[in-house]
């Protein structure tokens, strides 16, 4: 074993070029597969934080029926009694805010615009989002204020400013039609466009006394510790919640953004296919070299046969080279995948100009980030030489075909 | 220690290009001889006259169509190829007319390549292999690779490789096909001298006159038949 050892490595150096041209290949391939599973893991676990932060909480209570109905955006389906549903889930010490979401016509003097308003306690509602913290221009509204906090691309589209005043036409719990009239008062810029794109947010007791909430708000957002298993902690809080309160439900925030996570996993689909490529270019880089390693060492194979060597030692030989092709291709993508990762981590890439206000379903910002995955780099690793061995196995075991006669004749 | 009996073979050559049929060349024809150990044996004739099929019948690299072969009195006809790869490893040696020399590995590396797939251990590898190397006059080069060396010494080398593993039966395909006379001759004279001080049995194959006048056997071959066999020596 040691001497096919020896004789794989110093063939390996027979052909410098042809060798480094096709780690080169495998280097490339597995260097673009970490990078691009890293950016598309950054993007997975920075939307994920931006839905728990800004958009969906940990997990939300709602009234069961209203789980089909959130997107329409009326204030039909409201829990009645959100204090005692507090009571449960201050026992449980879940931090957790009261929001009432409803569908709006944002109307300036120049023209109108669709968005999604929310009334919420600004007293309570930096327990569960950050939003609070996302304030870049003015500031946020104080409990009883007839005030707005627009999402900063929201006051562009509607050339808005703060303390400027703008008109919301919507539809009270009772389905009449109520416009409220409010200041401008901040600008928010969160890393999850989907809000800064299209969020209105007014004071929970404004809403509850001019669209006739009557105490009642659209949902309970939470905050379940990091620490905790999401889906868990929301089956425990479904089962004391519906004990008391069979009409409410309790969602997660993965059961909230499935069409994200639908995304995720059609994404996954397409790192496979990247995975495919890689394939591809790595098993015809490799069987390639190894085609043309054999065809010009047949003689060389009739004279190691014509000694004694059994086919299977030839072939190993041949393996461990083609494998030695493939760790120094695979040493070259991780190195080449880490350079990148490193870069993508520390610095993102900006595709705003790219994106610009366009919808992708993740909610980053235009710069995205990666993510460190371990588990890649080291499948990346063990897949390049993996693929060497695979795809030099059919020349290899052709090679040792001939006839010892022919090799030993061959020119 | 080595017999052949009525031993045929044919090879069927790429087809005719009148007709499309393939042609069947008959490259021995139920040919008889036995090699005694210790020999010095040439194997002479045109091209085309058997030597090369015959040298490769005894070294276990073909099969006959008909007829046995038999190495120390063993039938190899019915072996299997991993039988006869450990027949080839531990009991014969090959020289070849190109050398066929592994170009990544030195001098030392390509001689203690026999070895070191008999499983042999690296202290005993390495003492037969310098022994070896010295003996063919090769051991201030043992750690050349072969394109740092000339023919004549990459010929050597091949000697070595064939001789190290102190073989029953060691086999030379035209050896100095590829060299200048001068050359060859001296390495005739290796192998002669080889031959007389490790009592190995040489059969080499020749077209040429002076090789064969080394032989202290000539076998002569015409057409797939022997026609003449004469002691020399």
């Amino acid at each position: 074993m040691k001497f096919l050892i020896i004789l794989a490595w110093k063939n390996l150096s027979r052909y410098r070029r042809r060798t480094l041209i096709t780690a080169f290949a495998i280097a490339f391939g597995l260097g673009l597969f970490i990078w691009i599973d890293s950016m598309l893991l950054g993007m997975d676990k920075e939307s994920e934080r931006n839905f728990r932060w800004y958009e969906t909480g940990s997990a939300k209570v709602i009234l069961a029926e209203y789980e089909d109905e959130m997107t329409k955006g009326n204030l039909e389906y409201l829990i009645p009694n959100p204090a005692a549903v507090s009571a449960l889930l201050n026992g449980q010490n879940i931090p957790h805010t009261w929001r009432a979401g409803f569908a709006a016509e944002a109307i300036v003097d120049n023209g109108s615009l669709f968005v999604r308003a929310t009334a919420l306690d600004p007293d309570t509602d930096s327990r569960v989002y950050r939003i609070k913290d996302a304030v870049v221009e003015g500031r946020f509204f104080i409990a009883g204020e007839f005030a707005a906090v627009l999402g900063d691309s929201v006051a562009d589209s509607l050339d808005l400013e703060v303390g400027d005043f703008i008109s919301l036409r919507t539809r009270t719990a009772g389905g009449f039609n109520q416009t409220l009239d409010l200041e401008v008062v901040g600008l928010v810029d969160t890393p999850n466009p989907y809000l800064d794109r299209g969020a209105v947010m007014i004071p929970l007791d404004v809403a509850n006394e001019v669209l006739f909430l009557e105490g009642g708000v659209t949902e309970i957002a939470l905050d379940i510790p990091a620490t905790n298993d999401v889906a868990q902690t929301v089956a425990e809080l479904n089962t004391v919640i519906q004990a008391a309160y069979p009409q409410l439900k309790v969602l997660s925030w993965t059961d909230l953004a499935k069409d994200f996570l639908a995304l995720a996993e059609a994404k996954s689909s397409g790192t496979s296919m990247i995975l495919f490529f890689v394939f591809i270019i790595a098993a015809v880089g490799i069987s390639n070299t190894m085609l043309m390693a054999i065809f010009e060492r047949i003689r060389e194979i009739g004279m190691m046969r014509a000694q004694g060597m059994k086919d299977r030692q030839i072939q190993i030989s041949f393996l461990l080279e083609s494998a030695g092709i493939g760790l120094i291709g695979s040493l070259g993508g991780v190195i080449l995948g880490v350079i990148l990762n490193f870069w993508i981590i520390r610095w993102g890439i900006d595709f705003s100009t790219l994106i610009g206000d366009m919808d992708i379903g993740y909610r980053t910002t235009g710069v995205m980030y990666g993510a460190w995955n371990i588990d890649t780099i080291i499948t990346a690793f063990f897949l390049g030489i993996f693929i060497a061995v695979v795809v030099a196995l059919i020349p290899t075991r052709n090679a040792i075909r001939m006839k010892i006669t022919d090799a030993l004749r061959h020119n | 220690m080595v017999r052949l009996e009525q031993v045929s073979k044919d090879y069927k050559s790429s087809a005719n290009h009148s007709n499309g049929d393939a042609v069947v060349v008959h490259a021995l024809k139920k040919v008889s001889l036995e090699i005694h150990p210790g020999g010095f044996t040439s194997l002479a004739g045109p091209s085309g006259s058997g030597k090369t099929t015959m040298l490769n019948l005894i070294g276990c690299l073909d099969v006959p169509d008909q007829g046995k072969i038999f190495i120390e009195e063993e039938l190899i006809n019915n072996k299997n190829k991993n039988d006869l790869a450990l027949l080839r490893r531990h009991k014969i040696g090959f020289i070849f007319q190109s050398f066929n020399l592994i170009p990544v590995l030195s001098a030392y590396e390509n001689v203690s390549f026999a070895l070191s797939i008999m499983n042999m251990a690296e202290k005993e590898i390495k003492q037969k292999t310098e022994t070896i190397l010295e003996e063919v006059g090769l051991s201030d080069m043992m750690h050349r690779r072969p394109n740092q060396l000339s023919g004549g010494q990459q010929q050597r080398v091949a000697i070595a490789r064939a001789l190290v593993k102190q073989p029953l039966l060691i086999l030379a395909d035209e050896p100095t096909a590829n060299l200048d006379s001068k050359t060859g001759e001296g390495i005739l004279k290796l192998m002669e001298e080889l031959n007389e001080k490790h009592k190995s049995t040489f059969v080499f194959s020749t077209h040429d006159k002076m090789v064969m006048d080394f032989a202290h056997r000539l076998v002569l071959l015409h057409d797939g038949e022997i026609v003449g066999d004469e002691r020399r020596k």
